[in-house]
């Protein structure tokens, strides 16, 4: 707790210090937006600030599903079969480095105005972390596990099902917080996007426009906070459900 | 003797030539200006705050931030940008739809330029309400906070809103001011297709559609809107968060009276924010289409949503329009919606009162080393065109930052 006080002490001096709003406006100023986060007087007419974060939330999250729902499946494929992950992975790799916020044009061409486009670039954003680390997990389970699995006489649906899935599935995991990670990152890209009033990268944007510094803070804030909330769950469910992991050797 | 005559006298003309020139233009050190683009109005007070820039020219209420700040000071209006009378009554936004929207549905789009002008008619009677109905739009009335300084969004929009000119007819005159336009884009390189060689009457032709004006206001002279056919599919409606918008803000925010009083009305449906982004178009009571509303960083955004036809119309800057036009997007101008309506401001350390000591201010910096900066909401825009414009008239350089 030590850390986050001295940050906002010197925060505060250094506010004082340098005087000019624009370059760091004084907590003052932005901590009563975040006093009254049900409140809509802080917000430039977006609605509260939680209302802005759960438009956001449901963005992100259905960004993510997709993501998950298309890369584990394709990552457990590749991660079996040598063929198809030589056949996919120059493509993949060559898509990977393509920041989210360079689709925006094409995702309004071909998504039109609306949720679906703000969800393919949290969906790109999410995507290849998920799918390299289920290739990774899939890969990297050992050889004697299906070996054995097989000698006992299990088909192909019951090694997928019951070796692969379980063996890959801390990884898989650990995708997933990652992916869910940048996808957050990505609410500020994709709320970039024509065709919205609402949402925490919204608000950061539409705030800019009147050179309102304590709101971008604010919203700033409040996208770490769902983060660093939402990265905890992942962690204990990963406490809870993987750790077995280190009991394996 | 007949050769070294001629070379004699090649000679003297030379000589002659170059006196003319030097004694009519005489060298002189010619003072700069940096222009830089700021991509629309928002890094425009940061940048202002930070002393990154001298000055900026820019759209209400953006000029109205800086001095509310305490970071600067509104040096003039853009009607008043010289030379003397070239801005008044300057075109500034402008209505516009898709040209297969006009022809495919008539009466929806004389309906929505009718819903326009009775709109603009209450923002130019009741400028109070309407300020206020505008502060609501764009910050749900909440304060605007700088450092110590926190100021009503209404106070803001009530002062910006007296140096908004809200008119809608395409009279002559403000046809030649965006012919003007057409020349300044020109100039400046931006027009390289369909508007780059054609005469004026021609520009006019591919530029404008007054029929929907005047239907509109012959629909309203007469009493009675014409109800159009039900549309089937949503209509998109792109529009900028600026006070020149104030008409469409109003119509939608105030639309129980336009119903009541003219039986139309953009009636917004399940509104969660002050900036509700669906409507219904309604006349004499039926519904006639679901309506989108789209805001825009800026004009060519709004332009490339109308070429792929995600919007069918948009309330958008002219020369955005012009751009797009030259380029093949098939939208027409239909009617002004508002004139005049920009701001120059200068930093508080600016020496400037007018645009003669801002001119003086801009010298000594140059001669000094050390050349103004002013930015600019985009290259093209209103704001950049008028302000080279005026800064070359004055007899100072423009450098691109």
């Amino acid at each position: 707790m030590l850390l986050p006080v001295l940050l906002i002490v010197g925060w505060e001096v250094a506010a004082y210090l340098i005087d000019n709003p624009f370059i760091l406006p004084s907590l003052t100023t932005v901590i009563p937006i975040l006093l009254h986060p049900f409140s809509d007087e802080f917000t430039l007419g977006t609605g509260s600030l939680v209302d802005n974060a759960a438009v956001s939330l449901f963005r992100v999250g259905s960004g993510f599903a997709l993501a998950a729902f298309v890369a584990i499946p394709l990552g457990i494929v590749m991660g079996r079969s040598a063929i198809l992950n030589d056949f996919l992975d120059t493509a993949i790799e060559l898509l990977r480095p393509i920041p989210p916020l360079a689709w925006v044009p094409l995702a309004l061409a071909w998504f039109k105005i609306g949720l679906a486009s703000m969800v393919f670039i949290i969906f790109i954003g999410a995507f290849f972390p998920i799918l390299l680390n289920t290739i990774d997990g899939v890969k990297s389970i050992k050889r004697t596990w299906v070996e054995l699995a097989m000698t006992l006489g299990a088909r192909e649906a019951d090694i997928l099902g019951k070796v692969i899935l379980h063996g890959a599935a801390p990884t898989i995991w650990t995708g997933l917080r990652v992916g869910f990670g940048i996808a957050w990152m990505c609410v500020v890209a994709a709320e970039w996007l024509p065709g919205t009033t609402i949402g925490l990268g919204y608000l950061i944007l539409y705030a800019y426009n009147f050179g309102q510094t304590n709101v971008i803070i604010a919203g700033m804030v409040m996208i770490g906070v769902i983060g660093i909330v939402i990265d905890q769950i992942f962690k204990a469910g990963e406490r809870r459900w993987f750790s077995w992991r280190a009991l394996e050797r | 003797m007949k050769k070294s005559l001629l070379v004699a006298l090649a000679a003297i003309v030379v000589i002659a030539l170059l006196v003319a020139f030097y004694t009519i233009s005489p060298p002189h050190e010619e003072g700069t200006v940096s222009l830089i683009q700021a991509r629309g109005t928002g890094p425009m007070p940061i940048l202002l705050g930070t002393g990154q820039i001298d000055a900026y020219i820019a759209w209400q209420p953006t000029p109205e931030v800086a001095p509310l700040a305490g970071i600067g000071k509104v040096l003039l209006y853009s009607g008043d940008l010289p030379p003397k009378g070239k801005w008044t009554n300057h075109p500034c936004c402008v209505f516009s739809a898709r040209q297969d929207t006009i022809a495919e549905h008539p009466d929806l789009v004389n309906a929505m330029s009718a819903l326009t002008i009775l709109s603009t008619e209450y923002v130019r009677e009741n400028p109070d309400k309407s300020a206020e109905i505008v502060a609501d739009w764009l910050a749900g009335k909440g304060n605007f906070t700088f450092g110590d300084i926190s100021v009503s969004s209404v106070e803001v929009l009530r002062q910006a809103f007296p140096t908004v000119k809200f008119v809608n007819e395409p009279t002559e005159k403000w046809i030649e001011g965006n012919i003007e336009f057409v020349h300044a884009l020109r100039a400046l390189g931006v027009l390289t297709d369909s508007l780059a060689n054609t005469t004026d009457e021609e520009t006019i032709a591919i530029l404008f559609d007054t029929g929907p004006y005047s239907q509109a206001k012959a629909m309203i002279d007469s009493g009675t809107i014409i109800t159009p056919a039900p549309v089937g599919k949503e209509i998109g409606i792109g529009y900028l968060n600026s006070d020149h918008d104030a008409a469409l803000f109003v119509a939608v925010k105030n639309w129980q009276y336009f119903n009541d009083q003219y039986g139309i009305a953009l009636k917004p449906v399940g509104a969660t924010t002050s900036r509700p982004e669906k409507a219904e178009l309604m006349v004499n009571g039926q519904k006639v289409a679901d309506v989108r509303l789209i805001p825009g960083d800026a004009g060519p955004q709004l332009m490339q949503l109308a070429s792929t036809n995600a919007i069918q119309m948009a309330y958008v800057g002219n020369p955005p329009v012009i751009a797009a036009v030259d380029k093949g997007t098939p939208v027409k101008i239909l009617l002004a919606i508002n004139t005049e309506g920009s701001g120059v401001v200068v930093s508080n350390e600016s020496p400037a009162t007018d645009w003669e000591s801002f001119v003086e201010w801009a010298n000594a910096r140059s001669a000094a080393g050390k050349p103004l900066v002013i930015a600019a909401p985009g290259k093209g825009s209103i704001q950049d065109v008028m302000i080279r414009y005026s800064l070359k008239e004055s007899g100072l350089s423009v450098s691109e930052g």
